[in-house]
């Protein structure tokens, strides 16, 4: 038997009624999904320490050992591994996925957040600017083309195409001439502490952004001298000023706020994987400069009698001594060395600031003393290394002033200031001393690493596009062998 | 939506008007037809409804059912046998056995048990008697070999290690792609969340789907693909496991206990084969000329490239208080081996079920208590109580709580490459160093002294395996509930309305320690070989917290039109919400501790390092409807809908539909009065057709800032700087267009069985297709971001599966089971966003795991070794030595080629014996192990000539870059093994043959009983991960060890801890 189904209207209106109610209710419910772990915005002057330990990072970290490997400075340690494909020459790209990110994605794009925040004060922005310039200029010194133009707006250009060399140090001029009067604006706030570097000391940034712009031109003087001529005797007519003190990040024992390379041996267990190079060594030898005790911490006496200072480039594997003498914590470089944490990483240093001025004024583009100038580089290298006073070591050493005396020519007065600005970057300032090279051709005491698995007579002449490129941009310019110049650089050897 | 809700209540509402006819009580006993005896838990349904129950204890029954009902008798390996209501109201059905894998009842979706024969897509059942054969205190990976289509994984195969189990492949690039885990119809949380920062330095901590007891598990019913849990959601795209736990049996006489104890003993599975013919040293000299030192010149070293042995008694090691020890200058050939001692487990279960007519109880507790194969603070404890009761009440009401208490404390050894990585320096011994004697830290010559700090170990590369392991510890302690609330309507017989309420929810809170020291060597040789040794120490604090609820309202109704036409629609409405609280904090990671010994956050040595501080919610609001169509007994036909909103994305994008369609012809129906088809017992075509919408993680939607930490490649300068603050830009951009993403699968089936159905088949081909998935895809850095949130890509998994049954042999005495499976699924990674070839899942600097577009998931990618074409190994004319390739290469993907098991039950009066292999071919993965005892000269490989030899199978290319074989050039396989080997010849063949469980137990019969207490007595031995058997190219490590856990990064063993073998003894008594 079947009853009539019957409808109970009251009750079907209750629960529709409680179903609509639940209803409207659905969407607050689901609107969950602001995120409560990272905030939406800053301030922009929190950005700024950001981009200067990123560049420090990259300067003190990853291209300090390439550098000082790639300039002789510094080999491989028999005893450990980390680092031997440097000394082999068989880098390959995933080995520079870390400073290309920290070049794009941490300093470059922030800089630029700065720079496009119209919160931001002009002094603040034109630091930005600066700090844009040096990144742009390591990563194309390091790479050669580089995405510029296309680069760091990823809703317009998800695959950045890859600018010449020469139009990213055109770039890199407009860039310092945007940041100058941006520096020098009175008007504005000054970003205080926030800045790593000068602490807001704004005659000094303005000091950077001109020897920063003299490195610049004088990296294009072989290549393409009428632009570095141009532009250099364009700069001197602003009476510019130079560094006159290295600009550096000072970092402390702090854990985190360590010398970038220093963290990174503690982190590796604190193993001392880098050694003295004799390149390097032989060439202070020579001098008998007193430097070299400062550059790098003698062997300890407990060493195997047959022990050596140093070891030939790349000859970690053939050469069956096993303590060498490592860098020193001078130079962040001693990794069971706690007072290596408080090396400082220069992004451009007093003596380099001199030597750049001696080339500028020995190419006929610059107004000065060579000789001067070429002796207060020395002069500055030994105060920051306190090997005490240079005076006979300037007059005495061969590669000293009789190098710059004897000079006839400008590429020998060229040559002995840049073999001098060598000696002065000794773990300080690796990757500069190796980028120099790559443009001069000085010092020409290298040998192709002993350790290398590569053909006969090459060198490294440039670092790798990271593989994070390759796998993820799709006009990615292939990869380019390790020996290729790049645009401003010789063939060498 | 709103319309399907208030349809679905109206419907509810007209119905509870309704009348019915009169119910009738049945009752019976449902027997063996072999030998008599009552069989419990037996399925009892009447026919073409919901109404059912189990048999109790002794087999009995009882029933409410209507007039003219047909009972169906059912129960896993017994045929289904129906039977009509006599007047008498007595049925009593005597069950014969069938081979396994028809007519079962599955628990399907929403924990609704439907008749197999009526699904359209496969769904294997693997019951309690199979789960714990074996032994093995983890039900994932009791379920190797047993379900064709699963991929399953277990890494170190300890009692907590973790086990991953992927469906037909997976259907995620950057997702999870495990099986969801599902217990009496609530989702369970199964977080693989490795300790330690990254894989390579990884603590396995297991997966939580391994929490739950064997013991109490009734069945595990395997729903392959997203068909089979459409109603499920966006969480059962890559399938489901239906776990069913066990449940008090009605209408017990008395109170049944069972207790289940079991002792098991556990050795390594496999070590690297080692090279027996040099010892500690190293080599000058060239690839013509040996130039060996060793000996008391090298007497630091991990390096095991000395001179060849010669057994004389050398000193060794280093000089304190005047005396340097001396040794023979010989192998040692088991100083590894015997390194480990035999790991020990107790695993006890007592449980106690009862119920009356109207009430029925499972209560049981367990405890598991086991120390591995590490010689100390090697353990895992694990301690759980279960209740599930359910009552029948007053006006057709049904109540049930399920409810599951856990608690674990756990000490587990770190693997990977930190300074705790216990495998990591214990492969770096040389072969003859005595390395298994020198637990005794307090030696002076084998340990660290913390009064003097100094220390006497020989070696200057690693640290003493023993000392590492009593003071570097992972503590692990987990205290999880997980239950549900139902409550059950039947107003009418043919309307059911259930509500249900789940939860799970865990706190996970870990310790991680390491202590600080910094040694000097006690040495007084003066040789300089010995440095000191430093750690800063550290201790870390993470504490996890997992919370999981589910509502679930459902409303069935069925209807019979006619005699033949049976529907039954089901609508329900799901809410859910998951909330994840993970807050790690350490000492400053750099500086470390202050004061050594003491762990606690006080003792940073610098701002204390909050590495994740982080709280993600999610909510979740479904509706779905599922109609089911019958014609007869032979015509079934599914149809789904669902609808999921989702907090996770954008709101105005958050609604998404998916349907999904399926049927099943059993056309031995039509066959089964024609005798020219005697021989087939059973026939079953099925197909189905699905599609999953998925939403994606919590906060995706938009870019946000954090405190800055600049990386580098393992240190970092981290923030504040001093008193400078600093923020940067988050990495990943995100993205407020996202659309849901979608699963589609298409599966054909068919189940045969021939003979009285003595063999059996059961196969299906499935095609998998997930389309514009919610990715994080990595995007150029020069775009000033790392990953973009978008809707892109597409991977396709297409695949057979087969499981064969058979029983060959059934006398009274014997049965002789055989069974098998056979699995081959490709995956293909079919699109990417423009620009981007892979994207990378797992790996290390140099050497990635990817999903790289045209290759199978999971590919290696890493720089290797130059070939030609004939696969001849190119050298340097110079140097003798390979030529690494210029880029990295793809290697080969972790997914085997394809997977098959072969298992058998052989009873014999009283005994029973079963065995089951399993076996993957092909696939790879990357053994840091293999490049360890390669680089430190222990491993076979480095055996054999080492001078003069050129390198096996090269070539060199002459001027016109042609391949001249080489005969002369030689190498120096020092510098080979030592610097030249790039990373991508550690990629090895990760095929396997493994003897998966097996056991021999003794059953008392009933007249054996008589005499004694016990209702019943089982007595058996045991093994699991018994034997392996590796292709000759991997003499390194069993290929299931992982270092990331149960995550779809696999294939790693970054000096992953080794598995074990487990073996022991068995007794399940009950009362």
């Amino acid at each position: 038997m079947n009853r009539k189904y019957r409808f109970n209207l009251k009750q079907a209106l209750f629960i529709g009624l409680v179903a609509a109610v639940g209803f409207s209710g659905c969407k607050k419910y689901l609107d969950i999904n602001q995120n409560p772990n990272n905030p939406a915005s800053v301030e922009p002057s929190l950005l700024l320490p950001t981009t200067q330990a990123a560049l420090s990072q990259v300067v003190g970290n990853s291209f300090q050992v390439f550098g000082n490997f790639w300039a002789q400075y510094w080999t491989q340690s028999p005893l450990a591994s980390q680092y031997k494909s440097m000394d082999q020459y068989s880098s390959v790209g995933t080995d520079f996925n870390s400073p290309w990110l920290n070049i794009y994605s941490v300093a470059l794009v922030n800089a630029d957040l700065i720079i496009n925040n119209t919160a931001s004060s002009d002094n603040l922005k034109g630091i930005a600017y600066i700090m844009k310039a040096y990144g742009y200029q390591l990563a194309t010194d390091a790479f050669g083309d580089v995405p510029l133009s296309q680069a760091l707006q990823p809703t317009k250009y998800i695959n950045p195409k890859y600018d010449t060399q020469q139009v990213v140090y055109d770039s890199i001029f407009v860039y310092i001439n945007k940041a100058l009067p941006l520096l020098n604006s009175t008007s504005s706030a000054s970003p205080g502490s926030q800045d790593m570097i000068f602490q807001g000391d704004m005659a000094q940034w303005v000091a950077f952004a001109n020897t920063l712009e003299l490195r610049a031109y004088l990296r294009l003087s072989i290549k393409d001298p009428t632009t570095a001529q141009a532009g250099i005797v364009a700069l001197y007519k602003t009476n510019p000023t130079f560094l006159t003190e290295d600009a550096t990040i000072t970092y402390t024992a702090t854990g985190g706020n360590e010398n970038p390379f220093y963290n990174e041996s503690v982190a590796l267990g604190e193993t001392q994987n880098v050694v003295a190079s004799s390149t390097v060594v032989d060439a202070f030898t020579k001098n008998n400069d007193p430097r070299l005790g400062k550059f790098f911490a003698t062997v300890s006496s407990t060493a195997p009698s047959d022990s050596l200072q140093s070891i030939p480039q790349g000859g970690f594997l053939i050469d069956a001594y096993k303590k060498v003498a490592a860098p020193s914590p001078l130079v962040g470089a001693t990794a069971t060395d706690p007072t290596s944490a408080t090396a400082p990483v220069k992004l451009i240093s007093a003596a380099e600031s001199y030597f750049l001025q001696a080339e500028a004024v020995a190419r006929g583009w610059g107004t000065g003393d060579v000789t001067a100038l070429y002796e207060a580089g020395i002069t500055a290298s030994f105060t920051a290394t306190g090997a005490g006073d240079p005076t006979t070591y300037i007059n005495t050493a061969p590669d000293g002033l009789p190098a710059l005396t004897a000079a006839v020519t400008v590429d020998d007065k060229v040559k002995a200031i840049i073999t001098q600005k060598y000696y002065a970057m000794c773990g300080f300032q690796g990757f500069e001393a190796w980028t120099e090279w790559r443009r001069t051709g000085y010092p020409t005491f290298f040998i192709t690493s002993k350790a290398s698995i590569i053909a006969a007579g090459q060198m490294p002449l440039r670092m790798l596009y990271p593989n994070s490129e390759l796998v993820s941009n799709s006009n990615y310019p292939g990869t380019i062998p390790i020996y290729t110049p790049v645009w401003w650089g010789l063939q060498l050897p | 939506m709103k319309k399907l809700l208030l349809v679905s209540l109206c419907f509810l509402m007209l119905s509870i008007t309704q009348v019915f006819a009169q119910d009738r009580t049945v009752s019976g006993t449902v027997t063996g037809k072999d030998d008599g005896q009552p069989i419990p838990g037996v399925t009892v349904k009447v026919k073409g409804s919901n109404i059912g129950t189990q048999t109790n204890s002794a087999g009995k029954f009882t029933l409410s059912v209507p007039p003219d009902a047909i009972l169906v008798f059912s129960f896993i390996s017994y045929a289904t046998t129906e039977q009509r209501v006599p007047v008498s109201g007595v049925v009593n059905v005597g069950l014969s056995t069938e081979a396994r894998g028809l007519s079962e009842v599955v628990v399907t979706s929403e924990g609704i048990n439907r008749e197999k024969r009526t699904l359209g897509y496969s769904a294997p059942t693997v019951s309690n008697a199979e789960l714990t054969e074996g032994g093995n205190p983890s039900a994932l990976t009791s379920l190797t070999g047993r379900i064709a289509g699963a991929n399953i994984t277990s890494t170190s195969n300890t009692p907590g290690g973790s086990t991953r189990i992927v469906l037909r492949g997976g259907s995620s690039i950057t997702g999870d792609n495990q099986a969801l885990l599902v217990v009496d119809g609530v989702p369970i949380d199964n977080s693989s969340i490795i300790g330690g920062a990254s894989s390579l330095t990884a603590v396995d901590f297991g997966n939580r789907g391994n929490d739950i007891d064997p013991n109490d598990i009734a069945s595990i019913t395997v729903l392959k693909g997203p068909a089979a849990a459409a109603l499920y959601g966006s969480r059962a795209s890559n399938g489901a496991l239906m776990i069913t736990t066990k449940s008090g049996a009605k209408n017990g006489k008395k109170l049944e206990i069972t207790l289940n104890s079991t002792n098991t003993l556990s050795s390594v599975l496999k070590l690297p084969t080692f090279q027996n013919e040099y010892g500690q040293g190293y080599m000058s000299g060239s690839a013509t000329s040996p130039g060996y030192v060793s000996g008391i010149n090298d007497a630091s070293d991990n390096f095991s490239w000395g001179g060849p042995f010669n057994g004389k008694e050398e000193p060794w090691g280093q000089d304190i208080d005047g005396v340097t020890q001396t040794k023979p200058y010989s192998a040692l050939p088991n100083n590894i081996k015997d390194f480990f001692k035999t790991g020990f487990a107790a695993d006890n279960n007592l449980g106690i079920a009862s119920g009356d007519e109207k009430n029925s109880f499972y209560l049981a507790i367990n405890s598991l208590n086991s120390s591995g194969v590490f010689p100390s603070n090697d353990n895992y404890n694990k301690y759980g109580v279960r209740f599930n009761g359910k009552a029948t009440l007053a006006n057709n009401f049904t109540a049930s709580v399920n409810f599951n208490y856990n608690k674990i404390q756990a000490n587990t050894p770190s693997g990977g490459q930190g300074a705790n990585g216990i495998w990591n320096n214990l492969m770096q011994t040389p072969r003859d160093i005595p390395i298994n004697t020198m637990g005794n830290i307090s030696n002076k010559y084998d340990g660290y002294n913390s009064l003097t700090n100094t220390y006497g170990f020989y070696g200057a590369f690693t640290v003493n395996p023993y000392y590492i392991l009593q003071n570097f510890t992972n503590l692990d302690d987990v205290n999880r509930v997980t239950g549900d609330v139902n409550l059950a309507y039947k107003p009418f017989s043919w309307l059911n309305i259930v509500e249900r309420v789940g939860v799970d929810t865990y706190s996970d809170r870990r310790k991680l320690i390491a202590p600080k020291y910094n040694f000097e060597p006690a040495d007084e040789s003066g040789s300089g070989l010995w440095g000191p040794i430093n750690n800063n120490g550290s201790y870390e604090v993470d504490q996890i917290n997992v919370s999981e609820v589910v509502h679930d309202l459902m409303v069935t109704a069925t209807h019979k039109f006619g005699d033949d036409f049976n529907t039954s629609l089901l609508l329900g409405n799901n809410i859910r919400e998951r909330s994840v609280s993970s807050n790690y904090t350490s000492t400053n990671t750099s500086g470390g501790l202050v004061v050594p010994g003491w762990y606690n956050l006080e003792n940073s040595n610098g701002p204390v390092d909050v590495i994740t501080d982080d709280i993600d919610i999610r909510r979740l609001v479904g509706f779905y409807a599922d109609l089911n169509l019958s014609y007869k007994d032979y015509l079934f036909l599914e149809g789904t809908v669902r609808n999921d909103r989702s907090s996770t994305l954008p709101l105005d994008n958050y609604s998404y539909y998916y349907p999904s369609v399926s049927g099943s012809f059993v056309f031995s129906e039509l066959l089964k009065n024609n005798s020219s088809f005697d021989f087939l017992s059973y026939g079953k075509l099925r197909s189905s057709f699905a599609q999953v919408g998925s939403d994606t993680d919590p906060y995706q939607l938009t870019t946000t800032y954090a405190k800055t930490t600049v990386n580098g490649s393992f240190g970092n300068t981290t923030f504040p700087f001093g008193n400078v603050p600093a923020y940067q830009i988050g990495s990943t951009l995100g993205n407020s267009t996202l659309q849901p993403e979608k699963t589609s699968s298409f599966e054909i089936g068919t189940e045969l069985a021939f003979l009285q159905s003595r063999l059996s088949f059961d196969f299906s081909y499935y095609v998998n297709d997930s389309k514009n998935q919610i990715l994080s895809i990595p995007i150029p850095n020069s775009t000033g971001y790392s990953f973009s949130v978008v809707n892109a890509g597409e991977i396709q998994n297409k695949g057979i599966e087969l499981t064969v049954s058979g029983t060959p042999i059934k006398t009274t005495d014997v049965t002789w089971n055989l069974f098998g499976t056979f699995t081959k699924n490709n995956s293909d990674v079919l699109s990417l966003p423009n620009g981007v070839s892979q994207v990378v899942i797992g790996g290390f600097g140099g050497m990635a795991i990817v999903a790289a577009k045209g290759m199978p998931y999971g590919e290696f990618y890493a720089v290797t070794n130059q070939t030609d074409a004939q696969g001849r190994t190119i050298i340097n004319q110079a140097t003798g030595q390979p030529m690494p390739t210029t880029e990295a290469k793809y290697l080969g993907s972790y997914d085997p080629k394809f997977q098959t098991s072969l298992g058998t039950d052989l009873k014999y009066k009283n005994f029973t014996l079963s065995v089951l292999f399993d076996v993957k071919h092909g696939g790879v993965l990357y053994s840091d192990t293999k490049s360890l005892v390669d680089f430190v000269g222990t491993g076979i490989e480095t055996g054999g000539p080492r001078f003069g030899q050129p390198f096996p199978n090269s070539v060199y290319q002459n001027s016109s870059g042609q391949s001249v074989p080489n005969t002369k050039i030689p190498y120096s396989v020092y510098t080979y093994y030592t610097s030249v080997i790039p990373t991508g010849m550690d990629v090895i063949d990760a095929s396997y043959i493994k003897m998966r469980s097996a056991s021999i137990s003794y059953t008392l019969t009933r007249d054996q009983l008589k005499s004694l207490p016990f209702g019943a007595l089982t007595i058996g031995v045991f093994g699991n991960n018994l034997f392996l058997w590796t292709p000759k190219s991997n003499a390194y490590v069993d290929p299931e060890v992982n270092s990331s856990g149960a995550g779809n990064e696999q294939g790693l063993d970054f000096a992953a801890n080794p598995s074990v073998r487990n073996y022991g003894i068995n007794l399940k008594v009950s009362f």
